[in-house]
């Protein structure tokens, strides 16, 4: 599945919702498919935002959060995996765009091009609700439901890498402030 | 004095809504008083970088916070320090237990102790030393009221002199 074409459609499903992507590729390809407000682009703590989105999951259950990750930042902070299924919050939708490659940086495989099965390690991490979906039809049926059913909810989405260049403007402290002001958090 | 129900007490006082911590022994009984506040979210995080960014996830979200940890975990969260909560001014209360200082047993300790204090100078990170019980207090205030004036994370140091250090199993 075209990651591009999947970001346009996840973005439609939405509202309000606030997105954090990792930093790199998903970063563009959701500036590109749609920026909105209420989008927030990472810069730098790879690994992070499973765990980003958990705390403002935890702070404001009041709002569906979406995690857009990568595989290569998710194997950095695999333990997230099992904080998040300790403390469930229903309000977390955490989807990786599993590329099996490290975009940002040249292309370089991750261990998803080789042995390790996401979906397989966060269900022996304790999360319940795990989909793999390999085609936009199966993305965007599984992200649907986890707009809507209680989660914590983990979607492992088989991607291709897109070329996208267009770069999102480098403001991150701007785009904190633009962010918390569109989810009423200021 | 019981410096850990000071502390709890004042950072319930001071509107912290979230801590994030790796567990501790010295830090044991806090952890344990704060996890009976009703107020407060307690996060068990796996390592120290994941309980920052979970603390950053929370202020985006207008919740104020605080990470519990050893000395040896500064180690463990200085990329999200950086890359995140710096980068972008996100302020909380770090809250570390001294390792690998007066009256350490562990070899491997010892490094982290030496540099702990430039590591946090280098990166601008304020640092406050309790050594008494009495002034717990007065130092969780006006380390909070500088982090979130700053934007940027303001740790407090618990000396082996206040919390009597790790005893050894």
């Amino acid at each position: 599945m075209n990651r591009l074409e999947a970001f346009r459609r996840l973005l439609r499903l939405l509202d309000r919702e606030p997105v954090i992507a990792n930093l790199g590729k998903n970063c563009y390809d959701l500036f590109v498919a749609g920026h909105r407000p209420e989008n927030l682009y990472t810069w730098g703590a790879m690994g992070s935002v499973s765990s980003i989105g958990l705390g403002l999951a935890l702070a404001r259950p009041d709002l569906r959060v979406v995690v857009l990750d990568g595989d290569g930042s998710l194997l950095m902070n695999l333990g997230s995996l099992a904080t998040i299924a300790s403390l469930r919050p229903p309000n977390l939708v955490h989807i990786v765009c599993d590329t099996g490659t490290y975009e940002t940086t040249g292309g370089q495989a991750t261990h998803t091009a080789g042995a390790a099965d996401l979906a397989a390690i966060g269900r022996g991490a304790g999360l319940s609700h795990v989909e793999s979906v390999a085609d936009l039809g199966q993305f965007e049926r599984a992200a649907r439901q986890s707009l809507v059913e209680p989660g914590p909810w983990f979607i492992v989405a088989k991607m291709e890498g897109t070329a996208t260049t267009a770069k999102v403007p480098r403001r991150p402290i701007y785009d904190k402030y633009r962010f918390m002001e569109a989810i009423g958090s200021l | 004095m019981d410096w850990s129900a000071v502390m709890a007490e004042t950072l319930k006082a001071n509107g912290y809504d979230m801590v994030a911590y790796v567990p501790d022994e010295v830090a044991d009984r806090l952890l344990e008083l704060l996890r009976q506040e009703d107020s407060i979210t307690m996060v068990s995080a796996t390592r120290e970088e994941e309980a920052v960014a979970v603390l950053c996830g929370a202020y985006l979200g207008g919740k104020r916070g605080a990470l519990v940890m050893q000395g040896s975990g500064l180690g463990n969260s200085i990329n999200a320090i950086c890359g995140l909560a710096i980068g972008i001014q996100i302020p909380f209360l770090i809250i570390i237990s001294e390792r690998g200082r007066l009256g350490e047993l562990n070899p491997v300790q010892t490094p982290m102790g030496r540099a702990a204090p430039r590591i946090l100078e280098a990166l601008g990170i304020q640092a406050f030393r309790i050594d008494k019980a009495e002034d717990v207090a007065a130092t969780v205030e006006g380390a909070t009221k500088l982090a979130f004036a700053s934007l940027l994370p303001v740790a407090l140091i618990l000396s082996t002199a206040l919390s009597g250090g790790k005893t050894w199993r």
